[in-house]
């Protein structure tokens, strides 16, 4: 089962998702009927796309979601718990065995910024992560933090100050907005990082 | 048989004496990537596996008719079949049931195997490791089949940007994964 001619795998994912122009399409399917290496391909692509997919709808990735993402996610049922904060807020906050995703809402100018960097800190201010350069749509008033809920809900009482930075050229930061998060456990487990 | 023998000389031996043997060995070769072709279009497994069943069925009636005038595209001619069939699927249902029903005693597709598990762990680690923009083009895309054009909105950059960081995502993912190239 050789190829002389591979199809690449980003293109076999553009075809799975409809995003090739039909002349394109039309090649690749005929290419595909007949050629076994690049059908194994494509479904090393789809389970890959499916794996992607399961993870998701687990709520276990800590990203930046869109509005839409959202919107999709309660439309086929699953449950999020949701915090809004401004900058400089503080919130309460909890996850039960029944959400599916959990995030947060950080409202934030973001005027004159390039790059923003996500800091996420201990209840010291510590930095323990970063997620650099995270996506901000131009014109938004804040950035939709997800947190991984099967994190969270594994997670003792505990308190996390999360930052939104701007960075400049020369590596320079700007703080944007503070974000104290004070979680407490609702699921039965340890009650304190000390108790694990 | 012998498993090499290309496309035409398969079609050629459908009806013949050894047809049999010919038609089985058809099944195999064609049914997965009529399968893969359903999954694309249909999005559906059940829908894929009728698909199979039902382009197996008429495109080895047309074989065993010797309607097939230029055996050497035999693998256009199923691709062909599975397109109109796509098509027909989708304009009349009533009509993909009688067809299964009229030739069921035909039916040969083979089962196909499950596709290999996953390790979601690893996949999560390496999601993990990609840019904050790639994590959230591949989720996004992936997760509700979003265009490029959707994305770029929620990304600010243009479209042929967020192929470009899908593309360098995939990649990405796929070595971390450990695929082939």
């Amino acid at each position: 089962m050789s190829c002389l001619n591979p199809i690449d795998p980003a293109v076999l994912a553009d075809y799975w998702l409809a995003a090739l122009p039909p002349s394109e399409e039309e090649a690749v399917e005929e290419h595909l009927f007949d050629c076994d290496r690049c059908g194994a391909r494509l479904r090393d692509v789809i389970a890959l796309a499916e794996g992607v997919r399961r993870l998701a709808r687990a709520g276990s990735l800590r990203m930046i979601v869109s509005d839409v993402f959202l919107e999709r996610a309660a439309s086929q049922g699953l449950r999020i718990r949701e915090y809004a904060l401004p900058a400089g807020g503080r919130v309460e906050c909890t996850v039960t065995a029944e959400d599916d995703l959990l995030v947060a809402r950080m409202a934030a100018d973001f005027s004159g910024a390039t790059r923003v960097d996500l800091s996420i800190c201990d209840e010291r201010g510590v930095e323990q992560q970063r997620l650099p350069d995270i996506p901000v749509r131009s014109g938004a008033s804040g950035v939709i933090y997800q947190e991984s809920s099967t994190f969270a809900k594994a997670l003792p009482a505990n308190t996390m100050i999360a930052r939104l930075v701007a960075v400049d050229e020369t590596g320079g930061e700007r703080l944007l907005g503070e974000y104290t998060f004070h979680h407490s456990r609702t699921l039965p487990g340890p009650g304190s990082w000390q108790s694990i | 048989m012998n498993l090499e023998v290309d496309d035409a000389e398969l079609a050629r031996q459908i009806g013949s004496a050894a047809g049999r043997v010919a038609e089985t060995e058809f099944c195999r070769r064609m049914a997965p990537r009529i399968r893969l072709y359903g999954l694309r279009h249909l999005r559906d497994e059940q829908a894929a596996d009728d698909l199979t069943q039902q382009v197996l069925v008429t495109t080895l009636e047309a074989l065993r008719a010797r309607r097939l005038r230029e055996p050497e595209k035999l693998a256009s001619f199923v691709l062909g079949t599975c397109r109109m069939t796509v098509l027909d699927m989708r304009r009349n249902a009533q009509r993909r049931k009688r067809l299964l029903n009229q030739f069921e005693a035909d039916g040969q597709a083979p089962v196909q195997p499950p596709p290999p598990p996953l390790d979601q762990e690893r996949l999560r680690r390496c999601l993990q490791n990609l840019s904050e923009r790639e994590r959230a083009v591949v989720v996004m895309t992936f997760y509700d089949e979003r265009t490029s054009a959707d994305l770029a909105g929620f990304l600010s950059l243009s479209e042929a940007n967020v192929r470009v960081i899908r593309h360098r995502a995939i990649h990405q993912l796929r070595q971390c994964m450990g695929a082939a190239a």
